[in-house]
């Protein structure tokens, strides 16, 4: 489902922030991805959107080969891949409704056809009653719920999300794992970023770490 | 992949239990249409209102009003020249010198009938002394010293364009006919006119070439100012699968907006100037010399339908303008990310 090879990331003329990284993931895993901060944790998971192009090396995704796919069929394959923020990127003057909504709005699909699935999927997050809300009165917990419930709404194949958990409590951090969990078990590949020891022990899954741009599986 | 929500294996989540979720069909029609209700339709996706789209709306209206006014100013002024000379093309002018008073109404008369038995002539209309008299008042005042000057009759002569008259002729045929008889088919004038005019219009251009600029940096700059405050936007749309095409359409739609409204308020306000013009000319000239020479200038102030629609031309160009230049952003924008 996804495969690296040698992948190097460097940013303009600095040096590479990611070194001959080679993986290979197959549909329905299940990942942490960890390391220091600055290690290249957010690279990789941009790498993996295709909002970076690699300096050298192979990046493939759903068997294709990113490096020569025009722009249109990127995005397309985007479709296929749920992000999490780390910064929940929510859109200031969307309701929570329309923010969960955004992307079947964007994939061209009829509000009727996915409205009640929003509504259903907002209260499962436990949003139901800060659905009409807007995101500058959320709390921190509340806005990520809403970025998971966005990045869920149009079933992706791939889950990423980028520190998770970092805005929530533990009580908080385990029930979002939990929710991870089950979308894996539906058939989705989830890569969890995340430098939160206490989260990865909950979870026995295979943790991609990242050490001075060199990525190790263990 | 099913729906993980319509699923209810889940324990320990947030929020109600799925069980609580399920409705009845009827019941969950209720409930979209009430929650449809409380959402009322769906926010545009580009933001409607902020600070620097405001400052855009504001900036577009003030430019297309400067702009509307130059190019309106610009036209009414080739269109009072283009009248002016066709006037003048179309009209010779005899001058008849005063000699012995009995018999100077009866050399106009027979000056008048000459010229109308003319080929190629249209109208002979010959002015009173009275007429003779009123041209000269915004020159010297209205004075009974008029009555006593020597002022020569004017015979106004319309001739026909499609087949003009041999004016050579009639010249030579006036002058040995009737003594102190001069005709003036404005040629001199006409010249200089053409002279002046051109220089005005030509100035005028070069004034519209230099608004027009300052609107296309200013609408250029303002965009680019309100498209970086929806980088956010842009980059959560093309994270979440949107392709180019649709981020841009979304934006030029909305900017296309901006501009069209803010565009129609300065072209509203720039009319507004032109109607009232002519009544503002009144007010202020108070009539006399400046409003003769004015309204010589300028004809009568009042603009005609083609001017107001290069209005329409104007802001139809404002509003591409910050289409394109949205269009231009987003692009920039998502190449950074591709």
């Amino acid at each position: 489902m996804i495969r690296f090879e040698n992948v190097g990331l460097r940013y303009s003329l600095g040096p590479e922030v990611l070194r001959d990284v080679d993986f290979h993931l197959v549909r329905g895993s299940f990942h942490f991805l960890t390391g220091a901060s600055g290690a290249g944790k957010t690279s990789l998971l941009r790498l993996l959107l295709m909002s970076l192009r690699p300096s050298r090396g192979l990046i493939h995704l759903f068997g294709q080969n990113c490096a020569d796919l025009p722009s249109p069929e990127r995005a397309d394959l985007r479709r296929r891949i749920g992000i999490v923020f780390q910064d929940f990127r929510l859109l200031d003057h969307l309701t929570t409704w329309e923010n969960v909504a955004l992307p079947l709005r964007v994939f061209g699909k009829s509000e009727a056809s996915y409205s009640e699935d929003v509504t259903d999927l907002l209260k499962w997050v436990g949003l139901g009653d800060r659905m009409t809300a807007y995101p500058e009165v959320l709390s921190g917990g509340e806005k990520q719920r809403a970025a998971i419930a966005r990045a869920v709404i149009g079933k992706p194949e791939l889950l990423l999300a980028d520190e998770p958990t970092g805005n929530v409590d533990p009580n908080m951090a385990n029930r979002l794992l939990r929710l991870f969990i089950e979308l894996n078990r539906l058939g989705t590949s989830v890569i969890i970023a995340t430098h939160d020891f206490q989260l990865m022990e909950q979870c026995d899954a295979p943790r991609m770490v990242l050490n001075e741009g060199h990525l190790e599986i263990k | 992949m099913k729906d993980i929500w319509k699923l209810n294996n889940i324990k320990d989540l947030p929020g109600r239990s799925l069980e609580a979720v399920k409705t009845s069909s009827w019941v969950a029609v209720i409930r979209g249409l009430v929650n449809r209700n409380a959402r009322a339709t769906s926010s545009p996706i580009v933001q409607p209102a902020s600070v620097a789209g405001r400052a855009l709306t504001v900036v577009i209206a003030i430019m297309c009003f400067l702009a509307c006014l130059t190019a309106g100013a610009v036209y009414m002024v080739n269109q009072s020249a283009n009248d002016w000379f066709a006037d003048i093309a179309s009209e010779v002018t005899v001058q008849v010198i005063p000699g012995e008073a009995s018999e100077f109404e009866k050399k106009v008369t027979l000056v008048s009938l000459f010229l109308a038995k003319q080929a190629g002539i249209l109208r002979v209309s010959p002015l009173s002394s009275e007429e003779s008299g009123e041209l000269l008042k915004p020159w010297l005042g209205d004075t009974d010293a008029l009555s006593a000057l020597p002022v020569p009759r004017l015979i106004a002569v319309e001739i026909d364009r499609a087949s003009p008259p041999d004016l050579t002729d009639i010249r030579r045929a006036l002058g040995s006919n009737f003594k102190g008889v001069t005709l003036d088919d404005h040629r001199r004038w006409q010249s200089e006119l053409r002279t002046v005019t051109r220089s005005l219009v030509l100035g005028g251009i070069a004034v519209l070439i230099l608004v027009g600029s300052a609107t296309v940096a200013s609408i250029v700059s303002a965009t680019k100012s309100a498209m970086a405050s929806n980088r956010e936007i842009i980059e959560v749309l093309h994270f979440v699968g949107a392709r180019e095409r649709f981020i841009a359409h979304e934006f030029e739609k909305h900017f296309l907006n901006i501009g069209i409204r803010a565009g129609l308020v300065g072209a509203l306000g720039a009319t507004l100037m032109f109607l009232l013009l002519p009544v503002v000319m009144r007010v202020l000239s108070g009539g006399g010399l400046v409003a003769a020479e004015f309204k010589q200038l300028v004809g009568t102030a009042v603009l005609d339908w083609p001017g107001y629609i290069l209005f329409g031309v104007v802001v139809v160009v404002v509003a591409s303008l910050c289409m394109l230049t949205s269009r231009y952003g987003v692009y920039r924008i998502l190449k950074s990310h591709d």
